[in-house]
């Protein structure tokens, strides 16, 4: 009878443990200023951000940083919870399509008021400024630039003899090189394309290149019921082609890295974003490589530079100054940014660009010259999107695979889905 | 003929078990597997095996993976005993005691089932915040000894419902207080069914991510299941062989205990000659 | 003795009633409340009246698909999950050797819950590629690409929910060690035969347990999330084929913003289970028999 005893007592021990670690935490909470950090990632960047906040606080004996981490699938979850117990970490890490629900929201703190004082931006050039800003205030401050990207298997081009998909190639020479390709791979079940019919990126990178915004700068949508009658019918004759894949294998991916069909091996490409390259190397097999979307014009993409991840401070935060050095210090130190490395994407200041390009490895290299070579071709940042556009990304994805099944045509797609698109921002 | 039955019924629970047993081997040989391989390969035998997700898995977060064990055990032992106390109690009064108002009771018990827990969700994390308890276990585990999950007390009542009531009767002419009826008469005769609950209990609390990720935000206070997400980011990169190798860490202890338990709750009604 | 059962009730009541009153009926009221509002989370909630629950009603195409999806969930999941659990525990039932064993192995995928690893399991086993189609192969039949496909992905998840008929077999279980042996041994001697028994012995005492594992098992199949959640990815596709009504709710709560709104349907999806159970309770005196 020893051994329930023996158990007992640990289990006490861990309960005590666990009180005493709660109580410590308050404790130190009193004398030091207690800063919490949230971010959502994998393994390394956990570690990498883990090391940063190590660095700092030891030059910062009276801050004490708590890192939280989730991945991206339970983040906001939490977050929201937290938020509407007016409980969020100080320090959060902020996704493009999200902040502008936040900030409008009340939920962030406006930097403007710090910057030049305690945030530090010197050495971001004013683009990378304002991709943080929402309705005119500066809400994010990048942790690293990306753009959307193309990522694919060279090595299976290679193999099969296609040239890689260097700038430019047009929306035509797309569809007429994945049909080929398809061919070429001579392999069942694998196509050239995902089907990005339903991704929103490349929708607005393609309407974009006909001189239309998704949304207008007054929160309308941009696209008009011909153009997505076009952007369905486009994707509708890449799979009559077989350039891109069918829609009961398209609906195997929930646009992230773990289902994209490249992922799955059934597929060459898939449309991403840059900084996406080392999660779809880390479960695949051959060279990927990143190129450009498809373009209307042969000198001028519609795609553009944006954060990949901003770092915001809550708007319920107690400690506002010490919340803002600290965001600085991540954003925008040397020592911090070579601790980072390009992990988040590209670090917008070009003094940290300089500092980590002997250190990085072939793919953090690939990543920073995709940004740099891209820099000439892209257009500027688009006007914001307004409250429902996560809901219309939804609608797409919905609308292509109605599409694609053969519930709809893609004409009558294009109507239904302008109207629908129309509702949802009427409702907000 | 009682024979042949029996080898009918072995047949066909072998057959049957190897549906339920293929998710496992799976896992096992996920875990086996470099992630380049987990995405595109069915079979069950990853060839060459490769055990480096174990050691990467078992340290991949800060904290060695042993501390999530400890928590989780910490959470769902708590949990199990108060699951079956206060359930039980609660189960008792509704089926055994006459009072006014118990209909009213049992009804609301049942009507708590009902509510999804995505829309209450928020107004309990305001109440938990405000009673200081986010950050601790105690979101976790105090309400199962206030009898917060009424699935249990459902499951005891039916089978309360089942003991002859000629028994505590008899024991109230004995001059019995209700108190002992409840201890003395019917846990006892309860067994199978407060063992059911705990083995559930455990499970369910084992395997609950939703709780511990919107009240556990400490790294060192996370679960289990916190911890196997921790691997898995959707939006980059993620460490599946990892995941894979801890889940099967983390199924192990489920699995010895159910076969354990479920042994002893048998040899346990042999014994007590229940009818 | 009356005075003292009176107060004995409420006494074992205590730890409930301090639970219920400090914990569940507080955040359920609130979101009865906030389901007359435009409550996002963020910003303080403002009174809308009745407009949410006009909304759903009149308005909202998703609701009557998704009411769709799960009315069909339920219908298929319920009775192939019970009767699969109930003929399995009465196998289990039988006294042979490695019975913990398998009982285990039956549990294993219950163990499994809606952990991440499902989703991609699933994904190997039923899509056009997988395990299942290449197994119909073997028998020349061509088979669909069944997770991803609208016609069928809906039916993938009830084979999940199938799947997973650990806990109503364990109950089971454990409803049939309860019942007394001499009937049986009595029955036997009178020369009935192992379906007289079943039909007329077994079913009969086991109904308490029966009408417990249906009672649950239909609630926790109209409040079904984590499968779809999982499975689909939390996008309820293909073409809402898989759009659960509290994945649906869960999508405008936490993925727009609009609790308010959400626990309109919350609420609304509590009115219909608890019609649906109380039916089952007053339908219960008619064929639920308790005690032997």
């Amino acid at each position: 009878m020893a051994s329930p005893r023996i158990s007992r007592r640990r289990l006490l021990a861990s309960t005590a443990a666990l009180a005493t670690a709660a109580a410590a935490t308050r404790a130190e909470a009193q004398s030091t200023t207690r800063l919490r950090l949230y971010w959502w990632g994998g393994t390394e960047r956990a570690e990498r951000t883990n090391k940063t906040a190590a660095l700092y606080t030891q030059t910062h004996p009276a801050i004490a940083i708590a890192g939280e981490t989730v991945g991206w699938g339970d983040y906001w979850t939490r977050l929201a919870t937290q938020a509407a117990g007016r409980n969020m970490p100080d320090l959060v890490q902020m996704d493009y399509g999200y902040i502008f629900d936040y900030a409008r929201r009340g939920a962030l703190l406006p930097l403007d008021p710090y910057l030049g004082k305690e945030l530090d931006l010197s050495g971001f050039d004013q683009a990378s400024i304002d991709g943080g800003k929402v309705d005119g205030k500066i809400f994010g401050v990048s942790l690293g630039l990306n753009s959307t990207s193309l990522v694919y298997n060279r090595q299976a081009f290679e193999a099969a003899g296609l040239p890689p998909l260097d700038w430019p190639v047009t929306w035509a020479d797309f569809a007429k090189r994945m049909a080929e390709a398809t061919k070429a791979v001579k392999t069942p079940g694998v196509w050239a394309s995902s089907d990005a019919g339903n991704s929103g990126p490349a929708l607005e990178v393609w309407l974009r290149g006909r001189g239309h915004e998704m949304y207008t700068a007054d929160g309308k949508l941009g696209a008009t019921a011909s153009d997505m009658a076009d952007w369905f019918g486009y994707w509708a004759d890449m799979r009559a082609a077989g350039a891109c894949a069918p829609p009961e294998v398209q609906a195997l991916d929930k646009s992230d890295v773990d289902t994209a069909l490249i992922s799955l091996g059934k597929s060459l490409i898939s449309f991403a974003n840059s900084n996406q390259l080392v999660g779809y190397q880390a479960v695949n097999k051959s060279k990927l490589d990143l190129a450009m979307y498809p373009t209307s014009s042969t000198t001028k993409s519609g795609q553009y530079l944006k954060p990949s991840q901003m770092l915001s401070i809550a708007a319920t935060t107690k400690s506002k100054e010490e919340a803002v050095k600290a965001l600085s210090f991540f954003v925008a130190d040397i020592e911090a940014g070579k601790l980072l490395g390009v992990e988040r994407g590209i670090p917008a200041s070009a003094a940290i660009r300089k500092a980590i390009a002997p250190s990085l490895d072939a793919m953090a290299t690939r990543m920073s010259s995709y940004i740099a070579e891209i820099g000439p071709r892209v257009s500027p940042l688009p006007p914001p999107p307004p409250k429902g556009a996560g809901e219309i990304l939804a609608l797409l994805v919905r609308t292509n695979e109605s599409v694609g099944f053969k519930r709809t045509t893609p004409t009558a797609a294009g109507t239904t889905f302008i109207k629908e698109a129309t509702d949802i921002l009427a409702r907000g | 003929m009682r024979h042949n039955k029996s080898i009918l019924s072995h047949a066909l629970l072998c057959a049957a078990s190897l549906v339920m047993l293929y998710p496992l081997l799976w896992m096992l040989a996920s875990s086996f597997r470099p992630n380049t391989d987990i995405f595109t390969s069915i079979s069950l035998l990853p060839i060459p095996p490769d055990t480096a997700a174990y050691p990467r898995g078992w340290r991949g977060l800060q904290v060695p993976f042993s501390r999530f064990f400890l928590n989780s055990a910490v959470i769902a032992i708590l949990s199990v005993i108060g699951n079956v106390l206060s359930c039980s109690l609660a189960a008792f009064a509704v089926t055994r005691l006459r009072f006014p108002g118990r209909d009213l009771c049992f009804a609301l018990m049942l009507g708590t089932m009902m509510i999804p827990y995505q829309v209450t969700l928020i107004p309990q994390y305001i109440l938990f915040l405000h009673l200081d308890w986010v950050n601790t276990i105690l979101p976790l585990v105090v309400p199962k000894f206030l009898a917060a999950d009424a699935f249990f007390i459902f499951l005891l009542a039916q089978f309360f419902r089942g003991i002859p009531r000629e028994l505590d009767e008899a024991a109230v002419v004995d001059g019995c207080s209700p108190w002992r009826i409840y201890w003395n008469i019917m846990l006892p005769l309860s067994l199978p069914v407060l063992g059911t609950v705990a083995i559930f209990t455990f499970i369910f609390t084992w395997d609950d991510f939703f709780g511990p990720l919107v009240y556990l935000t400490d790294i060192e206070a996370f679960t289990v299941q916190l911890g196997l997400r921790g691997f898995l980011d959707s939006s980059g990169t993620s460490d599946w062989s990892a995941m894979f190798a801890m889940a099967c860490l983390t199924l192990a202890p489920v699995l010895v205990l159910f076969v354990l338990f479920q042994r002893t709750l048998i040899q346990g009604i042999a014994t007590t000659g229940l009818k | 003795m009356r005075p003292s059962r009176l107060h004995a009730g409420h006494a074992f009541l205590i730890p409930w009633f301090v639970g219920f009153f400090g914990l569940t009926l507080g955040p359920a009221l609130a979101s009865l409340y906030l389901s007359f509002t435009n409550y996002d989370l963020l910003q303080a909630p403002g009174w809308v009246g009745l407009s949410n629950y006009v909304r759903i009603l009149t308005a909202d195409a998703k609701v009557a698909e998704s009411v769709r999806v799960t009315l069909l969930y339920v219908v298929l999941s319920v009775p192939f999950k019970l009767g699969f659990a109930l003929a399995v525990a009465m196998l289990l039932n039988q006294g042979m050797r490695g019975l913990p064993l398998y009982r285990a192995l039956f549990y294993l995928p219950s163990l499994l819950g809606a952990s991440v690893a499902i989703a991609t399991l699933w994904r190997q086993v039923f899509s056009g590629d997988g395990l299942l189609n290449r197994v119909l192969a073997l028998f020349g039949i061509q088979g669909a690409s069944w997770v991803s496909d609208p016609d069928t992905a809906i039916y993938t998840l009830v084979a999940l929910s199938v799947w997973q008929f650990g806990s109503p077999m364990i109950i089971f279980l454990a409803g049939l060690r309860q019942l007394p042996r001499d009937i049986y041994e009595a029955a036997a001697l009178d020369g009935a035969t192992a379906w007289y028994q079943f039909r007329h012995i077994t079913i009969p005492l086991l109904t308490p347990v029966i009408f417990f594992n249906l009672v649950v098992q239909t609630i926790d199949a109209f409040k079904a999330f984590t499968p779809a959640f999982i499975i689909s990815g939390g996008t309820g596709g293909p073409i809402n084929a898989t759009l659960f009504y509290t994945l649906y709710l869960y999508q405008e709560a936490f993925g727009y913003l609009r609790m308010g709104y959400a626990a309109a349907l919350a609420w609304l999806l509590v009115l219909a289970i608890g019609a649906i159970t109380a039916a089952a309770f007053l339908t219960a005196r008619r064929w639920v028999h308790y005690e032997a």
